[in-house]
């Protein structure tokens, strides 16, 4: 029997809708219900990983501070030899093994993998007051010159180590959030949107 | 309701809209585009505070952010705000001031005979008066001082309005937009730099504002910047310090001109800014010249009279007098003549010059080669008393108003910051700012460039400088303002007048701290010769506006005095903020609960509902017990204990910290982090486990499992969770680089609650599937994964509370739902949720130790757990643990207590000492943690005592002197229940 879809640890802490000042560019924020694997390269073993991820799933391993994407899965480089891999949930341990498999077959065991689907809760914050939405806590520049799409930051934004990677330029961003502090960081987030006004999908 | 000063026409306000204001009671109109010292000199209004020692009468010394004396209450009931600078407050509609410091009343205010009493209370008068009794200091003195000095009431309500922070970053920061910084920008920005320019003033344009000739050249600049992508243009922003790294930061006022911030707006927004490149183009501030009653309402700055003349359309006074050593104020005088304001005379203290002549033809009377003695008028200047320099000719001026000029000090404020060198400009009679230390440069007036056009042209040459700096070629250029010859000017530096026939009265060289030349010179006279303890003797500059207008002179009187250059007595150092920051803008939306961001673990609305009572634990927010019916005290903590001690209860440990660790060097890994081994626990099991610190002390505990030949999942205490990864990455990247270990913080992925009691298996082999729960199949320390409910579910067979007890994990998106099934499952046997106390009640019970025995000054030895040193191998701490002082019989050991009355009247406390008889100090040790036991219905601890174990059975006293209690105790085994470990095993 296949388990059921996880309950977001976010179900509460989002009211669907409009709110915050009105506006002609509100920021929309969504949560993503992500599959989150964490990879890591066991010493020396960076190289064989990136040939195994490439040749099992066709997405290349980013380099620091850059995400990658194939169709629906993205990589984000997180620290010296370890990537989030993201992709929309399906059914449990399903990422797990679609990577465990990729790692194994090209390249025995190069990696640790660690499912952290129930760990991070992801959020898309999109639109043109986006970056000035998350400037009030974020220290990384976000402007268009500097980061882009691709882009991909781990730094702390209102007290919270955040995975921060833009998806597209909208421009929009993936939060990728310790799952425990989601709740807190959504309060400091629709605060900080609210002089924009925003709509919660 | 009239506007009595307000010339008919000219100036920037908006004469068609009237504001309506209040000040001290009384109605007063103004306009769109006023400030409120502007306002308040419209309708007339001159005596806008008193003084902080002397409780002199005071008015507006300038027009802008530099002022030491127009200072008020801004606003009512929870958003008053004291000490708000009347020069650079915008008026608003239903703005409410108060003046300060006076009582009763600002026009009578009884304190003001302190400046009859002054030559009493000279500078430090309160280090020589109030040094004996001593006693008296903290009573009397102190309380005494702080009401008759304080300025301004803060609101003691908590402020309702919001403020939050920002980050930004650009190639280049310029700060100032008068003429050097809207061209500085424009340079910058023409390039393609990034550019942010910061104005503290509600307008842009600086010194551009006061002449409605450039104000085409204004208004084109300022659109232009407007238009181009990638510059922000910030006005009400004043930048208060610039720090390492070129990090700055800056105030931006988005709601003080409104009453009320609109919805969804903060107040005051906090930016830090990190620019590549900073222009600092913050322009200067005129100086006063030291005289007696050179402090009076009607006593006003040269360029503050121009400015209200012709930024404001007010008239300060009707018949201005002038007191100068410069040319440049020679502008002002002409700009009130131009504007219709009888100019009775300039009093300059130089011969004859071009401006002189200048004056002369039209028609205003000179005095050259004079100064000013003397000051006629108490509430609003009257006259002056003028006489040559010499000390001959004294002659009386009637007048209303008296603009001083000294000269002009660059704004260095922000560039000394950075710790760049001031160096003194003989022509200016100021300190220029001198090589950088950061990446940045000054511009304009605020680097001794004076003039419109001239410093146009220097801003112009530093935006580009800057720009290219940050690797911008410069564009082409664009149209400067056409030449003048302000910055043709000339200056004889002049600080203080003095010299016989003085009539004694006070020249203040700080009006905002009532510091006069007379403080200086005995500061002098005292020893205090450094210009920093001079400045700590008399408070010279230390107050909010930190001497912008009279440091300098301050700092000539004392080179006078030392008989030394200004040169090389230099100026006190400047630090942050530039102007007074409010606390709201520094604490952000960091306040209250959003002090710190809150973990909930994903059974949180279910606590909630259940009637969850939280605590905060770290950041987490743990239920500490529950209740719906109202108990009270420990009714809810014993109910819910008996059930897991009788029945089964199961509790939200998911705080506790879970870390991944994988890799061919693992199990390794993990031996030298505990003192135990685990290389050698079979998969499928778990295992307790202690760490040290380095240093042999106690670290952390907690069981850990071992998922696979090269996979182990740890558990760790909640408090030390983040702790003890970070020692694992410092281990793994600095001690031992060749093991190959991966760490990975599982404390969010996987929910865990402990389900305990006699009936926890069979609760759990009512929802359990795919795993033989059997007492033989998964004996204590088992470990097996299954299902609840569809969800995938870890299972540990551990146990914390002494009982059988199983821990059941499982991620965190399926948490509510396994805990809810398991509450179904447990439903016939009187489940019951547990909270923290009947958690800490338990392990209490247990002779378990946590956070109040694992302190951080406690050694293995010391809990009992010498056992769990291995003897072969090496582990973290173990040289450390073998130190003699760790080793010593004496140390205090981990023992049970129990309360020798039986009852419960009598209460155990944490942090009661442990002695030998009632009347004893002579501490044995100490209680670390204690509770009422449903086991043994009696209060019971555990405690550090001295001997320790060797006095079990022993009767000793637990005395808590701050509560006057003293409680006989016995002395126990820490395991209070069970010793044997049969429960758990069961």
């Amino acid at each position: 029997m296949s388990a059921p879809e996880p309950r977001s640890v976010l179900a509460h802490a989002m009211p669907r809708g409009r709110h915050g000042a009105g506006g002609d560019h509100p920021v929309s924020i969504r949560e993503r219900r992500v599959a989150v694997v964490q990879l890591q390269a066991r010493k020396g073993r960076e190289g064989d990983v990136a040939t195994a991820i490439r040749s099992g799933l066709g997405l290349e391993l980013p380099p620091p501070g850059r995400a990658t994407t194939t169709g629906e899965l993205a990589a984000i480089w997180i620290q010296p030899g370890a990537w989030l891999l993201l992709e929309p949930w399906r059914e449990v341990d399903a990422l797990m093994r679609k990577v465990d498999k990729a790692c194994h077959e090209a390249a025995g065991i190069a990696a640790s993998l660690v499912d952290q689907t129930g760990g991070k809760a992801v959020l898309r914050v999109s639109g043109r007051h986006a970056r000035a939405a998350l400037a009030k806590g974020c220290r990384v520049d976000l402007n268009a010159r500097v980061f882009k799409p691709g882009s991909a930051a781990v730094t702390p934004i209102a007290h919270v180590n955040v995975v921060l990677a833009q998806a597209d330029d909208a421009p929009s961003f993936d939060l990728v959030l310790p799952s425990s502090f989601a709740g807190s960081f959504t309060e400091w987030l629709l605060k900080s949107a609210g002089e924009f006004g925003y709509v919660i999908e | 309701m009239t506007q009595p000063m307000r010339l008919s026409s000219g100036g920037r306000v908006d004469r068609t809209r009237r504001i309506e204001f209040r000040f001290d009671g009384q109605s007063f109109e103004g306009h769109p585009g006023d400030t409120l010292a502007s306002a308040l000199l419209a309708n007339g209004v001159r005596l806008m505070g008193r003084s902080f020692k002397y409780h002199r009468p005071r008015g507006a010394l300038t027009a802008g952010p530099e002022e030491p004396s127009a200072l008020v209450e801004l606003r009512l009931g929870a958003r008053r705000e004291p000490n708000t600078r009347a020069t650079v407050a915008e008026l608003f509609d239903g703005l409410e001031a108060k003046s300060q410091n006076r009582f009763p009343s600002l026009e009578f205010d009884i304190a003001a005979i302190n400046s009859r009493l002054s030559r009493f209370l000279p500078a430090g008068f309160y280090y020589k008066t109030f040094m004996w009794p001593a006693a008296f200091w903290e009573k009397v003195y102190e309380p005494l001082i702080r009401r008759a000095a304080g300025l301004g009431r803060a609101a003691a309500e908590p402020d309702p309005d919001e403020y939050e922070s920002m980050h930004a970053h650009c190639d280049v920061l310029v700060v100032g937009s008068g003429a050097a910084g809207l061209a500085a920008a424009r340079a910058a920005a023409a390039s393609g730099a990034r550019v942010i320019l910061a104005e503290q003033d509600f307008e842009l344009g600086g010194g551009l504002l006061l002449d409605p000739a450039r104000e085409a050249w204004r208004t084109e600049m300022v659109l232009t910047l407007a238009a181009m992508s990638d510059v922000k243009l910030l006005p009400r922003m004043t930048v208060v310090g610039f720090y390492e790294h070129n990090v700055l930061g800056a105030v931006e006022r988005v709601g003080d001109h409104l009453a009320e911030p609109p919805p969804y707006k903060v107040r005051q927004r906090f930016w830090t800014i990190r620019a590549k490149q900073v222009v600092l183009a913050t322009g200067a501030t005129e100086r006063l010249i030291a005289f007696p009653g050179n402090d009076k309402p009607g006593v006003m700055l040269a360029s503050a009279a121009e400015t209200y003349v012709r930024r404001f359309g007010v008239a300060p006074g009707s018949r201005a007098a002038f007191f100068v050593n410069n040319d440049w104020a020679y502008y002002a005088a002409f700009a009130l003549k131009q504007a219709g304001i009888d100019v009775a005379a300039i009093v300059d203290v130089r011969a004859e010059t071009a401006k002189a002549v200048a004056a002369h033809h039209l028609g205003i009377p000179l005095s050259l080669g004079c100064e000013i003695v003397d000051v006629q008028g108490g509430k609003s200047v009257r006259g002056v008393t003028v006489r040559k320099r010499d000390g001959s000719g004294v002659s009386s001026l009637e007048c209303d108003l008296l603009c001083v000029s000294g000269g002009h000090d660059p704004a260095v404020h922000l560039a000394s910051h950075t710790r760049a060198p001031l160096i003194w400009s003989r022509e200016l009679a100021a300190f220029l700012p001198g090589k950088p230390v950061q990446a940045e440069r000054s511009a304009g007036a605020a680097r001794g460039v004076f003039g419109i056009a001239a410093a146009a042209r220097d801003g112009a040459e530093a935006g580009a400088a800057a720009a290219e700096a940050t690797g911008f070629k410069s564009a082409a250029g664009f149209a400067l303002p056409a030449p003048d010859d302000a910055h043709h000017t000339s200056l004889e530096p002049f600080w203080e007048v003095r010299g016989p026939g003085m009539n004694g009265g006070k020249s203040f060289v700080d009006l905002q701290n009532d510091v006069t030349s007379a403080d200086i010179r005995l500061a002098h006279q005292e020893g205090y010769e450094h210009v920093e303890h001079a400045k700590r003797y008399t408070t010279h500059t230390m107050a909010t506006d930190q001497g912008k207008t009279g440091g300098i002179v301050g700092v000539a009187v004392l080179a006078a005095a030392r008989g030394d250059s200004i040169e090389k007595v230099g100026l006190p150092t400047y630090r942050p903020y530039v102007t007074p920051v409010t606390w709201g803008a520094v604490a952000g939306r960091e306040v209250g609960k959003h002090l710190v961001p809150t973990r909930r673990t994903p059974m949180h609305q279910w606590h909630l509902r259940r009637g969850g009572v939280f605590l905060e634990t770290g950041l987490w927010l743990r239920p500490l017990y529950y209740t719906t019916t109202g108990e009270t005290g420990w009714e809810p903590i014993l109910r819910e204990a008996r059930a897991v001690r009788r029945a089964v209860g199961i509790c939200d440990v998911s705080t506790l910290g879970k870390i991944d660790v994988q890799g061919p060097d693992a199990a390794v890994f993990l031996d030298r982090l505990y003192t135990n081994t685990f290389s050698t626990l079979p998969v499928g099991k778990a295992r307790y486990g202690l760490m040290l610190r380095e240093d042999g002390m106690v670290f952390d505990d907690g069981t850990t499992s071992r998922l696979g030949e090269q996979h182990y999942l740890m558990t760790t205490t909640t408090a030390k969770a983040a702790e003890v990864l970070e020692h694992m990455e410092y281990h793994a990247q600095v001690a031992w680089p060749e093991l190959d270990a991966q760490f990975s913080t599982v404390t969010d992925q996987w929910v865990q609650m402990s389900v305990a009691g006699p009936r926890a298996r069979d609760t759990l082999l009512n929802c359990v599937a795919g795993l033989d729960l059997s007492n033989s199949a998964f004996p204590f320390m088992a470990i097996g994964a299954g299902e609840v409910d569809g969800c995938p579910v870890r299972v540990f067979r551990v146990s914390f509370s002494g009982e059988l007890a199983y821990e059941i994990a499982t991620p965190a998106g399926y948490g509510e739902r396994v805990w809810r099934a398991i509450i179904e499952a447990g439903a016939a046997f009187g489940i019951l949720p547990y909270g923290l106390e009947a958690l800490s009640l338990l392990r209490v019970e247990k002779g378990h130790v946590a956070g109040p025995e694992l302190n951080g000054q406690t050694t293995a030895r010391d809990l009992g757990m010498e056992k769990m040193l291995k003897k072969q191998g090496d582990y973290i701490g173990r040289v450390l643990a073998e130190r003699p002082g760790l080793t010593d019989s004496r140390r205090p050991r981990l023992v049970g207590i129990r309360a020798v009355d039986p009852s419960f009247e009598k209460r155990l406390r944490g942090g009661a000492h442990l002695v030998a008889s009632r009347d004893s100090i002579d501490s044995l040790g100490w209680v670390t943690s204690v509770t009422r036991s449903v086991e043994l219905e009696n209060w019971i601890g555990l405690a550090m005592l001295k001997r320790g174990p060797d006095d079990k059975g022993k009767r000793l006293y637990a005395a808590y002197p701050l509560k006057n209690e003293t409680v006989e105790v016995e002395i126990t085994s820490p395991h209070h229940i069970d010793p044997e470990n049969a429960r758990v095993r069961a």
